[in-house]
């Protein structure tokens, strides 16, 4: 018998750095940034400039330096891709990060509980922020993004599995076509669910005919990714479940399905975050209005990107902050539905163990 | 019960000293001392301590699950590339620390190769290409590439199947022949010492023996250690023999570590004996 010993906390050598190589990549993390603040204090030039054309350099040169030091010739390549890289990371979170707090602070002015759950009836650029809400909008956004998935999903799976788990003659032609759907503008999927049922009289325009808008817009971009992720179910398990004498149907359903999963709630979940803030094709299927309805069949259906829209082009500051707001209680919407996403899918595999 | 009283020490049983020496005096090449492993905070294997002399071949034997593929991915250092992996102890290579602090896993795994279970060409590459791709990969230069990729083709006992179609997909040879253009592709780069996880697992007879060949003839300029499950394999091509074993949700540890000759025909350990004997595991 043995013994198993407890796991010492200092178990991980290769997270150890030399004492040595410590001080060099310390001084190569502060030195660009110290020379950069003493350019800052002579030179003119903004402070995107500095960071682009004064730090950047001097830090690819300190990060190559230090690696030279610490590993020798044959690490400077990827010390020189490690500081674009983190470069780039820290870049791009502060952008995006600036609109995320942009969002928040107008955001912020309008947002409170009664404005998530009232609707505008009875609200002009006069009315204080206290009353009113896109309590319509998000009902409308909720019901036409449900509809539209309705609508898309069963068709952008059907086309997943016609191109991955057949092999039909047209699979040529349709993955081209699927693909060239997907570069659609979005204001031509509006035109022509404007056109073919609006114009023509077959419908008034209501949520659903914004739904069938949308489901246009979300079609492509699942049946695409669903095909790419269907793709990745290895063959063996295919082959292991033909093997046991399974009929296709089954095959797919108990095996390469649910292998398949994760992935495909992820290409769900992208075609409705692309069609959640879509604006334009709706601007031309729905009408707007200020009352709160469900109902998808009949009536005009506001949802949250023509509600900004809407009042966006209103200069009252009334008006401003409630654009604002909706455009903050989409964000959260999607934040939330992600969220929720990710606890599903990771609770399935879980269960999986 | 016999069993389990008599082994007390967590120490392996050796046939002479602790120092394993038994190979003359060639100086121990590549040796690991006390290597403790955990995943997570799952002990998986306890005092590993082996020592592998220059241009041996050391077997290392064991039912599946005792930590024989774990300890092999620590001598080159890709054990740490699992999530959670821990590790205690010592690996000396060359009388080095291949975990030192600041110590370069690249160069360490540049001087000790590593063959996997299952054949890994890479798919997109021509046969040649895989035979040169460590040197891309390491963005290293050699002056005559095509005697590289003869030497090395040559040397894995597959130069004479594929001479005329080096610029062929790798992927176009047979699974035998896929393992020995790995072995190439690990032999361009000259390693010291060359770890083999299964390689004949997937392979038919056949082309075991040539692998098993290859290896005897690569023992003569450098040092290999190979997993195997095949006991007749480990008394063909071995020097030593390392027997491990993981007991119930124990941590895996050597029983026995000795001349392959005396480790199957006169073991020191009755676990050893059922094992070797095909009583258990």
């Amino acid at each position: 018998m043995t013994t198993t010993l407890e796991r010492p906390v200092n178990a991980t050598p290769w997270a150890v750095t030399a004492s040595n190589s410590r001080l060099v990549g310390g001084v190569a993390s502060i030195a660009p940034a110290a020379l950069t603040y003493l350019v800052s204090t002579v030179s003119t030039w903004p402070g995107l400039l500095l960071l682009l054309f004064v730090f950047l350099p001097l830090q690819v040169i300190a990060a190559a330096i230090a690696a030279v030091i610490i590993h020798g010739k044959r690490r400077v390549a990827d010390a020189i891709l490690d500081v674009l890289v983190y470069f780039a990371v820290a870049l791009l979170t502060i952008l995006l990060g600036s609109v995320v707090v942009s969002l928040f602070t107008n955001g912020s002015h309008a947002l409170s509980l009664h404005f998530i759950v009232w609707d505008s009836s009875y609200v002009t650029p006069s009315t204080s922020l206290d009353y009113g809400g896109v309590g319509h909008a998000i009902v409308g956004t909720v019901v036409t993004v449900g509809v539209a998935m309705i609508l898309a999903v069963p068709f952008a799976l059907a086309i997943a599995i016609y191109l991955t788990e057949t092999r039909g003659r047209m699979r040529g032609p349709v993955r081209f076509i699927v693909q060239s759907m997907s570069g659609l503008p979005s204001i031509v999927a509006g035109l022509f669910i404007y056109s073919m049922l609006i114009l023509s009289g077959i419908s008034p325009q209501t949520g659903l005919t914004g739904a069938f808008a949308l489901a246009l817009l979300m079609l492509p971009t699942v049946a695409r990714m669903s095909e790419e992720v269907l793709k990745l179910v290895p063959s063996e398990l295919r082959n292991a479940a033909v093997a046991l004498g399974a009929p296709r149907r089954s095959a797919f359903f108990q095996v390469t399905f649910p292998a398949a999963r994760t992935g495909l709630v992820t290409a769900l979940l992208l075609g409705l975050a692309r069609i959640m803030g879509e604006t334009a094709p709706l601007i031309m299927t729905t009408v707007r209005t200020d009352h709160t309805n469900v109902n998808p069949f009949t009536g005009a259906m506001t949802t949250l990107p023509t509600f900004i829209n809407a009042f966006v082009s209103d200069p009252h500051d009334t008006s401003q902050h409630r654009a604002w707001g909706a455009a903050l209680v989409l964000f959260l919407m999607v934040g939330i539905l992600f969220s929720i996403a990710r606890v599903l899918t990771g609770s399935i595999k879980l269960r999986r163990k | 019960m016999t069993l389990m009283e008599n082994t007390d020490a967590v120490l392996p049983v050796t046939h002479q000293n602790v120092e394993p020496q038994f190979l003359g005096d060639a100086f121990n090449h590549l040796e690991a001392r006390d290597i403790n492993v955990w995943f997570g905070a799952r002990h998986v294997l306890n005092d590993v301590t082996l020592a592998f002399p220059e241009n041996s071949v050391t077997a290392l034997i064991g039912p599946s699950g005792c930590g024989k593929s774990t300890f092999i991915r620590t001598l080159n250092r890709m054990h740490e590339l699992i999530p959670n992996a821990g590790l205690t102890g010592e690996v000396l290579f060359n009388g080095k620390d291949i975990y030192a602090p600041g110590t370069d896993p690249v160069s360490v795994r540049l001087g000790i190769g590593m063959v996997f279970q299952k054949p890994n060409p890479f798919p997109t590459m021509t046969i040649r290409g895989n035979v040169l791709s460590g040197l891309r990969l390491s963005n290293s230069r050699v002056r005559d590439e095509d005697a590289l990729v003869e030497s090395c083709l040559t040397r894995a006992s597959i130069w004479n199947e594929v001479k005329d179609r080096l610029d062929a997909p790798a992927g176009s040879l047979s699974g035998g022949q896929q393992q020995r253009l790995c072995i190439a592709r690990s032999l361009a780069l000259a390693p010291d010492v060359l770890l083999m996880d299964e390689p004949c697992s997937a392979l038919d007879p056949g082309s075991t023996r040539r692998i098993e060949e290859t290896i005897r003839e690569l023992s003569e300029s450098m040092t290999i250690v190979i997993v195997t499950h095949n006991m007749q394999q480990a008394q063909r091509i071995s020097d030593q023999t390392a027997f491990f074993l993981a007991e119930d949700g124990q941590p895996g540890y050597v029983v026995e570590f000795g001349p392959t000759d005396s480790l199957f025909s006169m073991p020191n350990d009755p676990r050893t004996e059922d094992y070797v004997n095909g009583r258990f595991g």
